[in-house]
């Protein structure tokens, strides 16, 4: 019982005590917000990749592309785990506005109505976002071809990260230059020249919420991309994008998926082009954007690794304090051990003490971060409206808000953590000080 | 003498520190008997290991030989346990130093040894009659009025009384004192020199250490401590 009552009475009336707790408590809101912002910004970026690809890809870096796509679709259609497949034709195109200038984009032929059901495609659209069957549709010439543009080939973004938009598009008019590929991978001659135009008008804007995609793809009708990259007898594709029914499981539907494209490749082995199916690779959403996601997860990691350090600080900081406090303990240790205390029970004063310390800082720690998070967005806009100073540079970085989602088992981890390196902290000099003959510390100090 | 029985005894005692690479020798063999109810002085000068013996006596340090048996019970057989036991219920220890918690007030200091023997529920179970026991040894000790204060707010003699309140708390049958008025003028000690009287006569059983004399004196046995061996 007296150890209840010693551990408030250190808490309540040692200064020292009061900076254990203050430090303890500012580790835990240091990680607690750059764990959350961190952490936000990858999931909103991987959240953002599987939006924009779909559950599972079946495709080619190849240029060229692969045939026999009609088929494939159809039977991954019949597959139990499979909810909507979409056919894709990827390329590189030179894109020229009406009155000059010129810039490379990438080109995504697509079918609106079967890629909005396998991607967010009709949720990132502006003005055909409930009838995405009209994305190409410009309204001020609906007999006219339409491409819808990456938003920010289409518009500004202003600091704070938004768009200024027209009640309808702006009328604009592009050529989109490809140079088409036969079969076998040769320049195929349209008309006179090895290069095929076509004029497009603009339709609609499509925001992703990833700056590469939105800065520099046009999607076009998937018919026009094929005649405008592709050339010879049979239709070809680059890609199919496949989304899965709900609760299928990711890994499990991509190994259905690849045992169906293993079969698939076999039967038409020795079909006409059939060696186009050889560059053909089956990927996750996450393998197939591995590239743009591994070096966020990079910088995740790397974040954790640092306040990992931070972590070891307040442990080493923690066990400087509880030294400090236990050498200035020692007479009570010999007075409690000469009424009769164990050094067990001396032990666990301290620990409980440490306790105490490491759950205090980590509830304030953790109040200060949640606090602090709720009003994150506040404060940014606040310094930017005063100060011109922004966090996240939005013409930079393509986020809205900074992420302040709160979660809890993240929080339990920390709060957990910092506990334990309390206790680790505490333990050494708790141990000293318990395994004190009272003669030692009783000797001759002065009260 | 020799009419009532011997609870406390000292046989050959050996103690001897370790100051880097010597060994020094403080206590030589030390035999010693106190006999219930006694108060005995044990003078000596300053460093000739009173202290040293007194911690022995009562189970805070072990002997490097011999035995202390308390009411013909080897210290040096009992576990650890049953020592803390033994300074929990049969010993109260007065320092020359008070030995205060400066958390605690004065009635806590008082009822601590009841405190660290029960866990939360044994002490909700005591609390109230351990608090009613520490306000009446305070109002023996005079210091009713002082209960809620903070050891810092006393003086050195008030200090001192609160500290034999607490050596009391338990009950003890041994009372062992260390230079209790080495750190007080000699008005004050002689007001705890009085408190020690007064529980003789009610029969506690007091060793009491000191290197003075005139103190010595107010007991009813002196022993003398020389070259680490009782002279006799
Ligand atoms: N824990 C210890 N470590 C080393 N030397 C000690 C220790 N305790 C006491 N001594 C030494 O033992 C001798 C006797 O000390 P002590 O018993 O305190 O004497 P007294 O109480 O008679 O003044 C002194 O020389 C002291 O320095
Ligand atoms: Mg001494």
């Amino acid at each position: 019982m007296y150890k209840l009552k010693l551990i408030i009475r250190y808490l309540v009336r040692r200064r020292i005590t009061h900076f254990a707790v203050l430090t303890v408590a500012l580790c835990v809101f240091i990680v607690v917000v750059v764990m959350t912002v961190m952490n936000g910004l990858v999931e909103e970026f991987k959240q953002k990749n599987h939006d924009f690809v779909g559950d599972c890809v079946v495709g080619t870096k190849s240029l060229v592309g692969f045939p026999y796509y009609e088929e494939l679709m159809q039977a991954l259609e019949a597959t139990a785990c499979v909810e909507a497949v979409s056919p894709v034709v990827k390329n590189y195109a030179l894109l020229r506005p009406q009155y000059g200038g010129d810039r490379y984009v990438e080109l995504l032929g697509i079918d609106p109505v079967r890629h909005s059901r396998v991607t967010n495609f009709a949720q990132t659209l502006y003005y055909r976002a409930a009838d995405p069957a009209k994305a190409f549709v410009p309204v001020y010439e609906p007999n006219a071809l339409g491409c819808v543009l990456g938003i920010d080939l289409a518009l500004w973004r202003d600091a704070r990260s938004e768009y200024t938009f027209d009640a309808t598009p702006q009328r604009a008019a592009f050529s989109l230059t490809c140079f088409p590929l036969n079969a076998r991978g040769a320049p195929a001659m349209a008309g006179t020249t090895v290069v095929s135009s076509q004029q497009f008008y603009y339709s609609d804007n499509s925001h992703s919420g990833i700056a590469r995609v939105d800065d520099s793809t046009v999607y076009i009708p998937l018919d026009q991309a094929q005649s405008l990259c592709m050339a010879g007898e049979r239709k070809r594709i680059t890609a199919v994008h496949i989304r899965f029914r709900a609760g299928a499981e990711l890994y499990g539907g991509c190994e259905q998926v690849r045992r169906l494209w293993s079969q698939f490749r076999q039967a038409r082995a020795d079909a006409p082009d059939g060696r186009l199916l050889d560059t053909v690779t089956v990927e996750s959403w996450k393998e197939h954007r591995r590239a743009y996601i591994a070096p966020m997860e990079k910088e995740e990691t790397l974040m954790s690794v640092m306040f990992s350090l931070v972590g070891i600080t307040t442990v080493f900081i923690v066990f400087v304090v509880f030294y400090v406090i236990v050498s200035h303990k020692t007479k009570d240790i010999g007075v409690l051990k000469s009424v009769g205390a164990s050094s067990a029970s001396v032990m666990g004063l301290f620990s409980g003490f440490a306790f105490v310390v490491g759950l205090l800082g980590s509830v304030a720690g953790i109040a200060a971060g949640w606090l602090f998070l709720a009003y994150i967005n506040r404060i940014e806009d606040w310094l930017y409206s005063r100060f011109g100073f922004q966090l996240w540079d939005r013409t930079i970085y393509a986020i809205g808000e900074i992420p302040h989602e709160v979660e809890f088992h993240v929080l339990a981890v920390i709060a957990f953590c910092a506990i334990v390196a309390c206790l680790i902290g505490a333990l050494v000099p708790a141990w000293g000080a318990a395994r004190l003959r009272p003669v030692e510390t009783l000797h001759g100090s002065r009260s | 003498m020799g009419e009532r029985p011997v609870i406390l005894k000292a046989e050959r005692l050996h103690k001897s520190y370790r100051m880097g690479a010597t060994r020094v020798s403080v206590l030589k063999g030390v035999d010693l008997a106190v006999e219930q109810g006694q108060f005995v002085a044990v003078i000596g000068a300053s460093g000739s290991g009173k202290s040293t013996l007194l911690h022995l006596l009562g189970g805070l340090d072990r002997p490097n030989e011999g035995t202390v048996s308390f009411d013909g019970q080897d210290l040096n057989r009992m576990r650890s346990w049953e020592l803390n036991r033994f300074r929990n219920e049969m010993v109260g220890f007065v320092f020359q130093f008070y030995h205060l918690l400066d958390e605690l007030d004065v009635l806590e200091n008082v009822f601590l040894p009841t405190m660290v023997s029960r866990g939360i529920v044994g002490w909700l179970a005591t609390r109230k009659a351990a608090r009613e026991r520490a306000l009446k040894l305070l109002e023996q000790l005079g210091l009713q009025d002082r209960a809620r204060h903070k050891p810092y707010q006393l003086s050195g003699g008030e200090r001192q009384r609160v500290a034999i309140g607490r050596a009391l708390m338990n009950e003890p049958r041994l009372l062992l004192a260390d230079e209790p008025t080495g750190n007080l003028d000699s008005t004050t000690g002689n007001g705890i020199l009085k408190v020690l009287e007064r529980l003789h006569q009610a029969g506690q059983t007091i060793v009491m250490v000191t290197h003075d004399e005139r103190v010595a004196r107010r007991a009813q046995r002196v022993i003398t401590l020389a070259d680490g061996k009782v002279k006799t």
